[in-house]
């Protein structure tokens, strides 16, 4: 048996060689303990682009607090002053912002030069940030400390659009000369990256020259957990102080203490496909739409963990309640009897996506509503990247569709204008109708916030009437926090977790 | 095929084995290649999509990402420009992040190969606890009665995600004996380790524990202990003589866990090569993708000559001499309590049919989530508040039926391909590690989603640890005294395929086929996300199983019905192989 020994000796050798291999760059152990009162935070989605803000990861730079914008959004989206302390409109199109005093985390001061070439990279970069994608922003510098800013044409969100952690403000060395942008250490934020492990690590430290005081936690480490039952696991298990988006079956397991749900402004609807196929038919499409009950979905598929639909925008919209306008004019539904002869045999193709886990159960309870109505329906149920071109050429009648509903710019347009306008880039619903453009048109052009806002409610209701879209619930996101730690911020647009008043008790 | 008995002394030419894996590696990287174009899926779609999920796709942005990429130049200027530059050590930059990918790759791919020698320490235990009867008798020549393997089989029936959910939970969670998740250290190496070990080790032990009886009665054996050698080295040396059969299997069980661990990855969130193939095939990030192809293609055949010196070191000059007695069967007595087992087993999954098929498994009732077995819902009900007896009852036939007629497919085309064993014998290496989620995508690319696309996907890299198996059994085969003694009197090659060689090929291929049944039910229902397979709310068990996953700890009844009845079905097919061999002797 000289071989097999060999051979077992072989492999004894070659363990302790690949096991140098464990946590890929991270030497030091003794920081991920959470010693010293630093924070430990599992997050959900792994870098894609080494946190570049121009990509998927521009919201950990502002959950972490390790950039920051001009701008900042407060809890009724509104803006608020960050590296601006103030600013006043000029014109249709110029803005100026007076810079406050602040440093870089690389020690350099922060100068209108140094936001000019920020927002300049920002503006250049390939493909556009989303921010971006509807304005042409120059910026100037007029003396140092006054930033003018002027836009092709007017945008009356100007100030929100600054708040977008895709135009956080870094310092000259972040920017490469290959359109590569690196946060590590270019920050204003009272945190800054010093370390960023591939796709699983990261290490924060607090930096002691933060405008805005010192930040009471010492430093953070990130762990990224894809998986969430991991992530509850991680934090059941006391290997980290605060996991975010607890999936929902998980929730129930957590300590009531440390279960934090938040509304969110994530909206799970049915899209129907008005291009083409069944629901062409708007009868039909008001039989869907009788027959769907969203409120069912609450306390089955979501544990309760979501609110039912009030209409596109839920409780996470703060002002949406109070304007919202009442649908009128609605097409009648077709009955049972009316639906199985209108669909002629045809069915009913229901898709949906498997990357939120809730999405498949509420198709399934969907279809048998549906069915109920007369609908013969047949799932088709695959990973998102797998269908979306699909979708968009309306090879489905209908869609379980997870959306935010305010993006980047915070503004609830340009979710209605992508997704439900003619020429709408993400219109799924392949909905073409005059009144909604109008609509639509009319909130985006309006420039006073009150009104903006009216208008928008006035667009939720013209694209209610034509029941494209039927709204299921709003959903909830649970945060989980240990008992020991104190200030986490809550918030529903899931773009600030930790800042300077977050610590361990 | 080359069954005649080859020459003793001629050495077999290593050009055509040489020529097989070059070329199956380099088809298998030219569809990996090709892919986008394959699939249609626009390249630059998957790949925004990635690095920012709610980016608007318009016409603007897809055309800024296509002319970063370079999309319109074509495929063969992607895959000429990558391989130029694998000779520098450069693998070129990942389409989303922009980042080298050599280095992710090499990290990858050192961390889940650390975690696959883990797995394979225990994949070794588990192995040698599974026939540690079968050898403690065996080298005492008390060996009388047969063994059904029903240990074996249940713990190969065990679904590894499963098992890692249950150790994440106990183990890290309740316990807090080690980390439930990260890659930080030895600790967190365990418990994925058995995991992906025990099931491993089950099915190899199975293996070894049915070939081991018929060293045990080999002469040498008897006159081995009637001159009272120590027990132990008559063991070691029956182990010598059955581990060369076995061998070839660990390619396909334990090696291509360095791709193929995807689920036991995310759940102990472990950044390994599973992942990051998965991750970049499904964004369609070409160069991290045909890297790890290529890294996972290069481990295949590396592991396969590796195992197949091993397997020609411990048989020695006996192969090469055409010297090796056959491997024969005693007849042993087959245990009465295996008829009990079989008949048990037979009546529970007939009993779960009957009456999971007089109920409906599609009825929702949101109202009855979760609720645990009661006289209403013998089996309690999952999170939609179905029926889960009628789920089971429903899914059975399906379940059992599509697993079978791919195992059947696959042990044909492997016991076929093995019978060329070197032209195949890159093929095998090279699929034996390819990841079934990989070639899904490949399948799903050309066909579209369909039913039966989860079906062919797993044909297509099913048959390679049959394929291995056969060549391995036929050239110890073919290497054994009456072969050649049957070839002098004048013995044709169908003779000698139907007499001899067959019939020492087929039961343990059976048996392996057996035992990886379970593990087939879960892999067509994995590929379900590609929209491959039976759409839901279709009952299928794999599905049942995975879509219950997250409640296993909050409602424990969801998960636990469709795992027992995977490891009856096991059960009842490996005792049931073991009762119609018994009959046959």
């Amino acid at each position: 048996m000289r071989t097999t020994s060999r051979g077992l000796i072989a492999a004894l050798a070659l363990t302790p060689l690949l096991a140098g291999c464990f946590a890929p760059g991270d030497g030091d152990a003794g920081t991920g303990t959470g010693s010293g009162g630093r924070l430990r935070v599992a997050l959900a989605v792994p870098p894609v682009q080494a946190l570049s803000p121009y990509s998927n990861d521009a919201t950990v730079l502002s959950k972490l607090s390790v950039a920051e914008g001009l701008t900042a959004l407060d809890k009724n989206g509104t803006a608020k002053p960050a590296l601006a302390k103030s600013w006043k409109q000029n014109g249709d199109t110029t803005w100026t912002f007076e810079l406050r005093k602040a440093r870089f985390q690389d020690g350099t001061e922060l100068t209108a030069q140094a936001v000019v070439n920020a927002l300049d990279h920002a503006g250049a970069a390939k493909p556009k940030p989303r921010v971006l994608s509807d304005v042409s922003l120059t910026a100037k510098a007029d003396d140092a400390d006054t930033v003018t800013l002027t836009t092709k044409s007017p945008d009356p969100v100007l100030p929100l659009r600054l708040a977008s952690p895709a135009l956080a403000i870094l310092s000259a060395k972040a920017y490469g000369k290959d359109g590569a942008v690196s946060p590590v250490g270019t920050g204003t934020g009272p945190f800054e990256l010093t370390r960023l492990s591939g796709k699983t690590k990261a290490t924060l430290d607090r930096f002691d020259g933060y405008w805005g005081g010192k930040a009471k936690a010492p430093g953070i480490d990130v762990s990224w957990i894809a998986d969430g039952t991991a992530r509850a696991n991680a934090l059941r298990g006391g290997e980290t102080d605060i996991a975010e988006w607890i999936p929902t079956a998980q929730a129930k397991l957590l300590d009531d203490k440390t279960r934090h749900e938040v509304p969110s402004v994530r909206t799970d609807s049915l899209i129907l496909n008005t291009g083409s196929g069944l629901f062409t038919d708007a009868g039909l499409r008001a039989a869907a739409r009788k027959a769907v009950d969203g409120s069912a979905l609450v306390d089955s598929v979501f544990g309760g963990y979501a609110d039912p639909a009030q209409g596109l925008f839920g409780p996470a919209v703060p002002w949406a309640a109070g304007k919202r306008v009442p649908v009128t004019g609605r097409t009648g539904a077709a009955t049972a009897a009316e639906v199985r002869t209108d669909t002629k045999g045809r069915t009913l193709r229901l898709a949906t996506y498997t990357n939120r886990a809730e999405l498949p159960e509420a198709a399934t309870v969907l279809q048998q509503q549906l069915e109920k109505a007369g609908f013969t329906v047949k799932q088709d149920v695959r990973e998102y990247t797998q269908m979306e071109g699909d979708l968009l050429a309306g090879k489905y009648d209908a869609l379980v569709f997870s959306r935010v509903t305010l993006l980047d710019t915070g503004d609830a347009v340009d979710y209605l204008a992508s997704d439900f306008t003619s020429d709408g880039v993400y219109n799924i619903a392949g909905l073409k109708d005059a009144a909604v453009d109008k609509a639509i048109r009319a909130a985006a052009a309006e420039r006073d916030t009150a009104g903006r806002q009216e208008k928008i409610m006035r667009a939720e209701a013209a694209i209610l009437r034509t029941d494209a879209v039927v709204p299921l619930v709003h959903e909830q996101a649970v945060q989980g926090v240990a008992d020991g730690v104190e200030g986490v911020i809550l918030d529903p647009r899931e773009r600030s977790l930790i800042d300077v008043d977050t610590h361990l008790k | 095929m080359s069954l005649a008995h080859a020459p003793a002394a001629a050495r077999p030419s290593l050009w055509p084995a040489a020529a097989g894996r070059v070329l199956a590696g380099g088809a298998l990287l030219g569809a990996v290649a090709l892919l986008p174009w394959l699939s249609g899926a626009d390249p630059a779609r998957t790949v925004l999509r990635a690095r920012s999920a709610d980016q608007n796709p318009t016409p603007a942005e897809l055309a800024a990402v296509r002319g970063q990429l370079g999309l319109d130049e074509g495929p063969l200027v992607h895959l000429a420009h990558w391989l130029g530059g694998l000779p520098r050590g450069d693998a070129g930059v990942s389409w989303v992040s922009g980042a080298p990918v050599m280095p992710q790759v090499g990290t990858a791919l050192s961390v889940s190969l650390t975690l696959m020698l883990g797995a394979f320490a225990v994949t070794a235990l588990v192995a040698g606890l599974v026939c540690a009867r079968t050898v403690f008798l065996g080298a005492r020549r008390r060996l009388r009665q047969d063994r059904a393997g029903t240990t074996a089989a249940v713990l190969a029936s065990l679904p590894k995600f499963l098992l890692a959910s249950v150790l994440a939970t106990v183990c890290g969670v309740w316990w807090g004996w080690f980390p439930s998740s990260g890659w930080e250290g030895p600790q967190s190496m365990l418990l994925p380790s058995l995991a992906l070990g025990i099931p491993s080790g089950a099915m190899l032990g199975g293996l070894l524990d049915q070939a081991l009886p018929a060293a045990f009665h080999e002469p040498w054996a008897r006159t081995a202990y009637a001159v009272g050698l120590p027990p132990g080295r008559i063991a070691r040396n029956a182990l010598r003589r059955t581990l060369p059969g076995v061998l070839p299997q660990l390619l396909p069980t334990v090696v291509a866990l360095v791709g193929g661990a995807v689920a036991v990855e995310k759940i102990f969130n472990i950044p390994g090569l599973g992942r990051l193939s998965l991750d970049s095939a499904v964004a369609q990030d070409l160069p991290v993708l045909q890297t790890a192809t290529l890294a996972l293609v290069l481990l295949g055949v590396s592991a396969g000559v590796v195992i197949r010196a091993l397997r020609h070191a411990l048989l020695g000059r006996t192969l090469r001499d055409g010297a090796l007695p056959a491997l024969h069967r005693p007849s042993l007595t087959v245990p009465s309590s295996l008829r009990w087992i079989t008949t048990g087993c037979a009546l529970v999954l007939l009993g779960l049919v009957t009456a999971g098929l007089l109920r409906d498994p599609l009825q929702v009732d949101t109202a009855a989530r979760l609720l645990p077995p009661s006289l209403d819902h013998p089996l309690g009900t999952d999170a939609l508040g179905r029926d889960l007896l009628a789920r089971l009852g429903h899914g059975a036939l399906r379940t059992a039926g599509v697993a079978l007629v791919v195992t059947a497919v696959s042990a044909l085309t492997g016991l076929l391909l093995g019978m060329a064993p070197r032209a195949s014998a890159g093929p095998t290496e090279v699929v034996s590690t390819l990841p079934a989620v990989l070639a899904g995508l490949l399948i799903a690319g050309v066909t579209g989603p369909s039913v039966w696309g989860a079906a062919s996907a797993v044909c297509a890299v099913g048959w390679s640890p049959y394929a291995a198996q056969t060549a391995a059994l036929l050239e110890q085969e073919r290497a054994s005294g009456h072969i050649a003694a049957s070839v002098a009197l004048g013995a044709g090659r169908l003779h000698l395929l139907r007499r001899h060689l067959l019939p020492s090929v087929v039961p343990p291929l059976l048996r392996n086929a057996l035992l990886r049944l379970p593990t087939t039910v879960l892999v067509l229902a994995s590929l379900g996300f590609l929209g491959l397979g039976e759409q839901p709310p279709t009952p299928e068990w794999g599905r049942l199983l995975s879509e219950n996953q997250p409640y296993a700890e909050l409602a424990p009844w969801t998960v636990l019905g469709p795992a027992a009845a995977l490891v009856v079905l096991s059960v009842l097919a490996v005792t049931g192989s073991v009762r119609g061999r018994g009959k046959g002797a």
